[in-house]
């Protein structure tokens, strides 16, 4: 046993306070990976900051944009009409992530700033031209993810919400690990006009990331056909017990088809 | 596991496989590496906080050369046990090849990896992405500090 702090502050002001007094404090969102990590003695920070009490979980139609706050649950994001009437895709792929007790627990925020290279929202935020609210700046998608596990987020630095361009239509179809509903591999395409953005999760070993060639390619000619001819290559993709490399290429380009079928 | 590079430096062979011999030089490029300490000719005593993603775990244990070669390569072995979360080990095989007009020499390197105890149930599908990533870590950042000391001043 080990002793840890444990302070539920108001504010992210209070909460950023409360972490410039630990040494080596963590930040609890929904707790849906830092628990089990913590009870697993993977981790041992001498104080949790739980930041559900800052009041970051609002959901609000921005007119171009949908705002969501950080601390806002998968269940709520799934089961809310402003979602499902703004961009239906996400409302979809936070009704898949884990089970309901993860569902009920995790949150927008909390999935986004761990950046597991097998997350869903990752590949929302990136596909869907977030940007990142911070406590103390504004980040666009492109800049935020920097590698597996890895964000431009500061130690001491919060997420307060997240607004997502309202696309002209999206999807997102995943292929999950039939035991943690991870995404062994997962494919968000949105049409913004003639552009397309098409964000995989799961297969990179650098996390999440943009596919250029099926970008163009459904940019030029929206259809599933118009995929066939773009080569995808296994370098740099994930390979482990669950699936290899090789396969994990061939699940990009069938998952990006269902997405656009 | 089967994780290559390799580097091409434009320098001699001799200046490469000294700065491979030097625990300063070695202790900056080994990731998160806290403290470094030669034991003996082929002895270093290490600590090392790993941080990937929500682990955070601090590594005590030891770095060995082997199959010594001058100055040609060797094998650097690290093995470290994390208290409760598990224990690590890796191993890369290092070889160093000078061209023709000793111009220039090529660093490869060649990992391998293992997982004990918790860490590896936990993060058993990140293994070799995160083994990949500390290898290029460590030789990107050894093969970087090279390039900056041969800067003209």
């Amino acid at each position: 046993m080990y002793s840890t702090k444990y302070v539920k502050p108001n504010s992210t002001t209070e909460a950023l306070e409360a972490i410039k007094s630990l040494s080596e404090g963590k930040f609890l969102a929904g707790g849906m990976t830092l628990i089990p990590t913590l009870k697993q003695r993977l981790a041992s920070p001498d104080g949790l900051v739980d930041i559900s009490g800052c009041k970051l979980d609002s959901i609000a139609d921005e007119g171009e944009t949908l705002k969501i706050g950080a601390m806002a649950r998968h269940i709520s994001v799934a089961e809310s009409a402003v979602v499902k009437m703004a961009i239906p895709a996400l409302a979809k792929l936070a009704d898949g992530i884990g089970d309901r007790q993860v569902r009920n627990r995790g949150t927008l925020g909390g999935s986004v700033a761990n950046n597991d290279p097998s997350a869903c929202y990752p590949s929302a935020v990136l596909a869907l031209k977030a940007t990142v609210h911070t406590s103390n700046r504004s980040l666009a998608a492109d800049d935020f993810f920097t590698g597996m596990f890895e964000t431009a987020l500061e130690e001491d630095e919060i997420i307060e919400s997240i607004s997502f361009l309202k696309p002209t239509k999206a999807n997102y179809v995943k292929f999950p690990n039939p035991a943690s509903r991870y995404a062994m591999v997962g494919v968000f395409v949105a049409q913004f006009g003639d552009e397309v953005r098409v964000a995989v999760t799961g297969a990179g070993e650098g996390g999440v990331f943009r596919h250029q060639e099926m970008e163009s390619a459904l940019s030029s000619n929206f259809s599933a056909d118009s995929l066939s001819s773009v080569n995808i290559v296994s370098d740099g993709l994930i390979s482990d017990l669950h699936a290899s490399a090789e396969y994990r290429a061939n699940l990009i380009k069938e998952m990006t088809k269902r997405a656009v079928a | 596991m089967d994780i290559k590079d390799s580097y091409e430096l434009p320098l001699p062979k001799e200046r490469i496989w000294a700065a491979l011999n030097d625990e300063e030089f070695l202790k900056k490029s080994i990731p998160w590496c806290e403290k470094l300490e030669r034991r003996s000719e082929t002895e270093l005593a290490a600590e090392v906080k790993l941080k990937i993603g929500p682990m955070s775990t601090r590594f005590t244990g030891s770095i060995t050369l082997s199959d010594i070669d001058p100055p040609n390569g060797y094998t650097i072995t690290g093995s470290g046990k994390g208290g409760i979360a598990g224990a690590a080990s890796g191993s890369a095989k290092v070889k160093l090849v000078e061209a023709k007009d000793t111009s220039s020499t090529t660093l490869s390197y060649e990992v391998s990896a293992q997982v004990k105890g918790k860490i590896a149930q936990l993060g058993s599908r990140l293994i070799q992405s995160t083994a990949k990533k500390l290898s290029q870590n460590f030789f990107g950042s050894f093969v970087k500090q090279l390039e900056d000391m041969d800067k003209p001043q």
